[in-house]
């Protein structure tokens, strides 16, 4: 069995390049997310770092995780995804040959081990390919987190030695799954099939695509329907992760969905060559949604994250306009409340002051620290500034409340430790609403807070002006206590800081996984042209020009490219729907903003690229004069 | 699987055998209550119009469809209720294939081709048995070939060798001379005739009846139905056209021709 194993390897060399290739590329994603996960977990402050800065220190370190976390998720869904796919695909591209194997005495169980060996073979090499293209990607990644600003500039992923024995059985395990049900359905052949031209099977919906599709399917619908009730954290993080399941569901479908929606799609090949172009595609469904299934994944994950983050900003900042009474914002250091109480048509101000805070909560087991900001406050001046948040009025004693951003419980005691000294057990008094921004975890009454403690931390001060006072003059003597901006200009500029670290999140966390199922994609196009030399030789004899054979495929490919792109819009839109509902339970109002730039983008590439390797591949599948194709009778 | 009768003449024989194709008022009666004996040691041709059933019924009689009625055996044993398993070692062990579409693989040399089955079956044929083989079909000298690098009556010969390396009970072939022309055709028809004068048993469709006259019987097929059987016995002996075993080529053209109408 192994000659012959080899023996197919020699002459299916594309088919399986292009499984190794996912392998590889998978396996370098997956590793190079876990080092550096591991690298930022274990990443200790320089010595010689200020108290301060060293809870500072640790905030970061735990949001970089958390993001890192993200990546690795993301990193393994697109190679479970795009391996099985990649290997499913490639099995069913041989059904001829398997049955011809069947036919002179092969049995099913040497088929099935047949497969499964070529798999560990497969994966094994494209695992050991993909370690050291896994340290060229973490360079990468390493570097784009470091020049984004999200880990300091000495941060550099380590190598772990065991990561080695990870990678190879991750990428041996993932190539065996992926054939698994692949091999057990094409050890099933029929020896007849070697027979019939078409190496497509009759059915290609099969029971596994339906049980896979419809639990998928079921997740994506359970998930959109819990987003709006997980609150704003478990909300945002549902929201990103539906894209997922719903691109898992589509491509699942692919078979039945890809080819109703390309017929649909004008080929721009009218006469004969449309037609041909149409009538593979109802003949290749398998070849079809193999095609599409990356795409979708692809549009879908990368429309449907950047479009849920973009929404969740936008929503942040709606949320935080309507939740602000102030007119104008000081920002200094230290408490500066009463001098800016002093100024001649301040009506009253609430100032904050921000501290980097380590809180605890929890006893024994269930023990818990989570590394946040804790902002003191003067609360009935914060009740005022921030409309939905009058319980604070009521905060009396050696009590506190959670903030805006706190993901702690609301009863009970925590300790609040800050920088250089602990503030102690502190009953928790309640919670001012969460919101999408996020923000600081705790909300102490200033008094509670040793004064030394302030003096340098920076500070906000939010203003409201008494009425008929113009806000240039009081802007003008607050500007002795630190910098004023008006508040719409400062949402504005927040806004914009906001923003822009969603996106560079964005990039670090899709960035090389769209690249890969980019790879996927031409991937399988060049896989399905493989398989067609012979087709495209009797097309040729039948009449076509070299030229025009090359077009219906391209006519083909790029109908199936579009039914790609339109069902990820369609997964992108159940993340949309959670992203609408999460929002409107949240802030009231549904908000949804759709990444039209981004798509543009997303979808030009993918055009541009999947015609060219369409146009590349089926003109050197049609080098060969068709007379000596047609003349061999496999 | 059931032994009925220990030693039997018959190669295969077919009991009332149906299959039908489709559903409703699609359905297609392929092969219809089909009663048959081909002999052990014979050459039997099976003969008839386009879409009669023939391979339909070279299909259910090896064992590569399964039957909707009827039973079928080959050399006594029943295999119309065998499992894949048992299937499987059929066509390892006991039966040989031939295709009109010579179906080698390609990236496999004529070597590796032939020695397919018998390495499936779990043993490793020394180097000189397969040459040996390869040899009695005229090959010895393309041994290393690969199926793209010869020629279409080349192909058929390394498929005919991939058939007989296993020394099976019968050998089955579809329409083996349709794809060549008739030089090829002739080489081939020697190999078999040769193989059925050696006590080989072979069933073989055909559209050809110069091809069916080097058999020793001739079964025609209409609608799924055999509706007539030539046999030497049948033609007038010592005609100077006849074959050596006594069918003429224009005596089955005319049936042919008949059943074609
Ligand atoms: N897999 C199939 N599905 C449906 N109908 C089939 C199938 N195979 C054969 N048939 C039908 O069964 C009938 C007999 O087909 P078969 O291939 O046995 O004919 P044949 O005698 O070999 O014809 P030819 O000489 O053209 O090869 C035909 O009407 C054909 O359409
Ligand atoms: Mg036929």
């Amino acid at each position: 069995m192994f000659r012959i194993s080899r023996a197919g390897l020699a002459e299916r060399w594309t088919l399986f390049a292009g499984a190794a290739l996912s392998v590889c590329l998978g396996v370098a994603l997956v590793q190079s997310s876990l080092l550096l996960i591991i690298s930022a977990a274990t990443l200790d402050p320089p010595p010689g770092l200020p108290a301060a800065e060293r809870l500072r220190f640790a905030e970061n370190a735990d949001a970089s995780v958390a993001m890192l976390g993200v990546l690795l998720g993301t990193a393994t869904f697109l190679a479970v995804f795009i391996i099985s796919s990649t290997f499913g695909f490639t099995v069913a591209q041989r059904r001829r040959d398997l049955a011809l194997l069947r036919l002179v005495g092969g049995s099913r169980g040497q088929l099935r081990r047949l497969l499964l060996g070529e798999a560990v073979l497969l994966g094994g090499a494209g695992a050991a390919l993909g370690v050291p293209a896994g340290l060229g990607v973490m360079a990468v990644q390493s570097w784009l987190m470091r020049t984004m600003g999200f880990v300091p500039d000495g941060f550099r992923g380590q190598w772990r030695t065991w990561i080695l024995g990870v990678s190879l059985g991750t990428g041996i395990v993932l190539a065996v799954a992926g054939v698994l049900l692949a091999a057990r359905r094409a050890s099933r052949v029929r020896p007849l099939e070697a027979l019939r031209d078409s190496g497509e099977a009759a059915r290609v919906m099969t029971a596994g695509r339906w049980v896979v599709g419809l639990i998928f399917l079921a997740g994506t619908i359970a998930m959109v329907i819990v987003a709006p009730h997980g609150g704003p954290a478990g909300g945002q993080a549902i929201s990103l992760n539906v894209p997922m399941c719903a691109a898992a569901a589509v491509a699942a479908f692919g078979p039945l969905l890809v080819p109703a929606v390309a017929r649909l799609v004008p080929t721009g090949a009218g006469g004969p060559l449309g037609m041909l172009a149409r009538a593979n595609l109802r003949d290749g469904r398998r070849r079809s949604a193999s095609v599409a299934a990356p795409v979708i994944v692809l549009v879908g994950l990368v429309l449907g994250q950047a479009g849920a983050a973009m929404s969740f900003t936008t929503a942040g900042i709606e949320e935080q306009h309507r939740a602000l009474t102030a007119d104008l914002v000081v920002e200094s250091t230290g408490p500066i409340g009463s001098k800016v109480t002093a100024v001649p048509g301040v009506a009253s101000a609430s100032t904050e002051i921000q501290l980097p805070a380590r809180i605890a909560y929890g006893a024994g087991e269930s023990a818990e620290t989570e590394n946040g900001d804790a902002l003191a406050v003067d609360p009935a001046a914060y009740a005022a500034a921030h409309p939905g948040s009058e319980t604070l009025r009521n905060l009396t004693g050696r009590a506190i409340m959670v903030g805006p951003g706190g993901d702690i419980p609301s009863e009970g005691t925590v300790r609040v430790e800050l920088p250089e000294t602990t503030l102690g057990d502190l009953r928790v008094a309640g919670a001012v609403p969460a919101t999408l921004a996020g923000g600081a975890t705790v909300l102490v009454p200033a008094g509670l807070v040793p004064p030394d403690q302030l003096t340098s931390a920076p500070s906000r001060a939010f203003v409201r002006l008494a009425p008929g006072v113009p806000a240039a003059e009081v802007a003008a003597a607050l500007s002795h206590v630190g910098q004023v901006s008006d508040v719409d200009a400062w949402l504005t500029a927040d806004a914009e800081a906001r923003a822009s670290t969603n996106n560079k999140i964005m990039v670090v966390v899709l960035g090389l996984g769209a690249l890969y199922a980019l790879i996927g994609t031409v991937n399988s196009v060049v896989i399905g042209a493989a398989a067609r030399r012979r087709e495209f030789a009797e097309a040729r004899v039948t009449g076509l020009s070299r030229r025009q054979v090359v077009r219906a495929a391209l006519a083909e490919s790029t109908a199936v490219t579009v039914a790609g792109v339109i069902l990820g819009f369609v997964a992108a839109g159940a993340a949309y729907v959670a992203v609408l509902g999460t929002t409107s339970a949240v802030t009231g109002a549904g908000t949804l903003q759709v990444p039209w730039g981004l798509a543009g983008a997303v979808v030009a590439a993918i055009l541009v690229v999947t015609g060219t390797t369409s146009v590349v591949t089926s003109w050197s599948a049609t080098r060969e004069r068709p007379v000596v194709l047609l003349g061999a009778r496999e | 699987m059931t032994t009925t009768t220990a030693a039997t003449a018959t190669a295969v024989s077919l009991r009332g055998v149906t299959k039908v194709y489709g559903k409703g008022a699609a359905a297609v009666r392929a092969v219809d209550a089909v009663d048959l004996d081909l002999p052990r040691g014979g050459w039997t041709a099976v003969m008839g119009p386009s879409g009669s059933g023939k391979s339909t019924l070279l299909h259910l009689a090896a064992g590569l469809e399964h039957a909707d009625a009827g039973r079928v055996l080959i050399g006594g044993t029943d295999i119309t209720d065998a499992g894949d398993r048992e299937l499987t070692d059929l066509r390892r062990t006991r039966i040989g294939f031939v295709f009109q579409s010579f179906n080698l693989i390609g990236s496999l040399t004529a070597e590796q081709n032939v020695a397919l089955p018998l390495r499936l079956g779990g043993r490793r044929p020394s180097r000189s048995e397969v040459r040996e083989v390869l040899a009695s079909v005229g090959l010895g000298d393309r041994v290393k070939h690969r199926p793209r690098e010869m020629s279409g009556g080349q192909q058929q010969r390394v498929a005919l060798a991939r058939a007989i390396v296993t020394r099976p009970e019968v050998l089955f072939a579809d329409e083996p001379t349709g794809a060549l022309d008739s030089a090829a055709a002739r080489t081939v028809l020697d190999l078999l005739r040769a193989m059925a004068d050696a006590g080989q048993s072979i069933v073989m469709v055909t559209h050809d009846p110069g091809a069916a006259a080097r058999a020793d019987a001739v079964v025609f097929l209409r609608d799924g139905r055999v509706v007539d059987h030539l046999t030497g016995a049948d033609a007038p002996s010592k005609h100077p056209t006849a074959t050596q075993n006594g069918l003429k080529a224009d005596t089955i053209a005319d049936r042919l021709a008949a059943w074609e109408r």
